[in-house]
């Protein structure tokens, strides 16, 4: 039995196909969200090389900010519920869980079973997104994913005090036009969405182990930068983009025996 | 022949739609106009015995705000924004007076800003009002005499203390229906949907009492003459200022949500007791006042509102509680942390949304709620 689950963020499309609900047959990202051609292009990929197709598919869930932009889902599920379901599989001692996407950044606590007992959600603002990252990026002229190279490279982080993304960007302009350091610049914004991210683990209370996911945890530094707030080791999930694809594949093959 | 429950519903979902037809409706039927009552807990009784039309200003759902921001910092609240906005684009013009009560730094900053034709009259609430109670009646009294005074002047009507309490018997009968309403919707959750709810019970704020009365009864009896519908969902508690726009209560709707009860600031929270039947009329709703539990705006050290709605959700065997956080509220975000605590220590799941009447992107809200309704 294939299933499939597609995850449409609001900066990414990823896809991943299961065979009987273990083994992954695929898996695809695109980096283009809900409203572009990201979600088409990424069905599109993940069947790349594969001598199946989406009509073999038993069952579709679709998640993430667009998916109910998904006309050939089966079913859609709200992203944390997927990443939930998706971590617990991947780490099953997970009992926090940190999602930081392109627009949201979210705090899950699990139980034994992975089952969902709290969560929290950043409020309507990118602050302490892959969004805020992506702007900081640009102003400071370093690539994603050179940006924690940079961050390990800082020998005095600067303080990125505000919260609001447009602000930020001034404040950062600022800094550099003030002579300090792109590394130090780099840290400060690592700094600043970790507090973010933090705010809403204390609030969501947490308990070990402390796992990241989303496409922000691919940046080592805002992983360090949370390591340092919360004192304590973060296990990044492996492909933490496609986490949420994952669950929610894992969740199609449920419901796909619970319909037949 | 009897009306439905759907067809009634959709007079009472025009009436929220429109209360400047409202206004017009009454001016043609009694010569008088209609006198704005500001967000919350006006003595709306004093106006009604004047014959003018008490009218909820409780702002617009998804309105663009612009002019507003020239008056009001970003931090407002969206009612208050929106109310400032309708203001300076006039829709309030052709009230006879406008009602301010000030329970929040917000409030009292927008009385003192009133940019409509109509003349605003401001009283305050006594903030002691648990701990120095015959004060308290008596300062509270005092206040509402103020309001009195200052409408027969603008209004160039008196009103009596006989009339006053007419028309407490009037809000009586209609709170008392109100509760049975929301005691029906509980019981049939799956033939009144979430929005349908709220537009019943907004309507009040637009309808002369007594006849909001009579359709609220007639729609109840209809209710209970048809079969009732199969409900599988969830069924939940909702409190905080307002529930709105629409769109908020349809995601309610397309998840599975069912509002056995709520503790909001636009709807129970103005019915959940009654006025008493002091000699005098000014006493009774100054008590009354006094009385009055639950609200982060009405000053009560003991936080009753936690207790409030953990028992609300015993009582209708509810799943949950979700607090609608007005964005901006202060007082309201004080209180929140204390609520979280207790629903913890009672076990009760809660799970927390943010209020804008402005906005018109959902997402948020439906990843919040669509989760919340997946793992309850």
């Amino acid at each position: 039995m294939y299933t499939l689950g597609i995850d449409v963020g609001s900066a990414s499309s990823k896809a991943v196909i299961l065979e009987d609900g273990k083994r992954v047959a695929a898996s695809a990202v695109i980096q283009s969200g809900t409203g572009t051609s990201g979600p088409g292009r990424v069905m599109e990929l993940v069947f790349d090389g594969l001598d199946i197709s989406q009509k073999d598919m038993d069952y579709i869930v679709a998640t993430g900010y667009g998916r109910f932009a998904v006309p050939f889902a089966n079913k859609q599920m709200s992203e944390i519920t997927c990443h939930a379901k998706g971590i617990h599989h991947l780490i099953p001692n997970a009992r926090t869980i940190i999602d930081i996407g392109g627009q949201d950044a979210k705090a899950i606590r699990l139980d034994h079973k992975g089952n969902i007992l709290k969560f929290v959600m950043n409020d309507k603002c990118a602050a302490g997104t892959g969004r805020f990252l992506d702007v900081m990026s640009r102003v400071l002229e370093i690539g994603l994913q050179e940006m924690g190279d940079a961050h390990f490279k800082a020998d005095c982080p600067a303080n990125v005090s505000s919260t609001c993304t447009v602000f930020a960007e001034s404040e950062v302009i600022s800094q550099l036009s003030k002579g300090v350091s792109k590394e130090n610049i780099a840290a400060g914004v690592h700094r600043s969405i970790a507090s973010k991210a933090c705010s809403l683990v204390y609030r969501v209370g947490m308990e070990e182990k402390v796992v990241m996911c989303g496409g922000v945890a691919q940046d080592k530094g805002v992983v360090d930068a949370i390591e340092q707030e919360l004192k304590k080791k973060i296990l990044v999930a492996d492909n933490p983009q496609t986490t949420g694809a994952l669950g929610a594949a894992l969740i199609a093959f449920e419901l796909a025996g619970k319909s037949s | 022949m009897s009306r439905t429950a759907a067809e009634i519903i959709k007079e009472f979902r025009e009436i929220a739609a429109h209360p400047e037809k409202a206004i017009a409706n009454h001016k043609r039927e009694t010569g008088k106009g209609a006198v704005g009552i500001m967000p919350v807990y006006c003595p709306e009784e004093i106006v009604h015995a004047s014959g003018y039309l008490p009218i909820g200003m409780w702002g617009a759902q998804k309105k663009t705000i612009s002019k507003a921001r020239t008056y009001l910092p970003p931090f407002a609240c969206s009612i208050m924004q929106s109310v400032m906005e309708l203001q300076l684009e006039g829709v309030y013009d052709e009230l006879s007076a406008v009602i301010f009560s000030v329970p929040c730094d917000t409030l009292k900053c927008m009385s003192q800003k009133w940019h409509g034709k109509a003349p605003a009259i401001v009283f305050a609430h006594p903030q002691n009002r648990k701990n120095a109670r015959k004060v308290a009646d008596a300062y509270c009294r005092e206040e509402y005499a103020i309001v009195k005074e200052k409408l027969e002047d603008i209004l160039g009507v008196t009103i009596t203390n006989s009339a006053i309490k007419e028309s407490i018997a009037v809000y009586n009968e209609n709170r008392a229906a109100c509760r049975r309403f929301s005691d029906i919707v509980a019981d049939y959750p799956g033939n009144i949907c979430p929005s349908d709810r709220h537009a019943v019970l907004k309507s009040r704020w637009f309808m002369e009492k007594s006849k909001h009365t009579a359709l609220l009864n007639e729609l109840m009896a209809a209710i209970e003459s048809e079969p009732k519908k199969k409900f599988t969902g969830k069924k939940v508690v909702v409190s905080g200022i307002m529930l709105e726009p629409y769109e908020v209560l349809d995601i309610f709707e397309e998840n599975g949500l069912a509002i056995v009860a709520d503790d909001l600031a636009q709807e129970t929270r103005n019915f959940r007791q009654d006025v008493g039947n002091d000699e005098d009329a000014l006493l009774a709703l100054a008590k009354a006042w006094n009385d009055f539990d639950g609200c982060s705006l009405a000053t009560d050290a003991a936080k009753p509102k936690g207790r409030i709605l953990i028992d609300a959700v015993r009582k209708y065997d509810a799943d949950a509680v979700i607090v609608c956080m007005m964005k901006f509220c202060d007082p309201e975000e004080f209180d929140y942390p204390i609520l979280l605590q207790e629903f913890e220590e009672a076990g009760v799941r809660n799970l927390q949304i943010e209020i804008d009447q402005e906005s018109t992107a959902f997402e948020q809200i439906k990843t919040r709620i669509q989760t919340f309704a997946e793992i309850l």
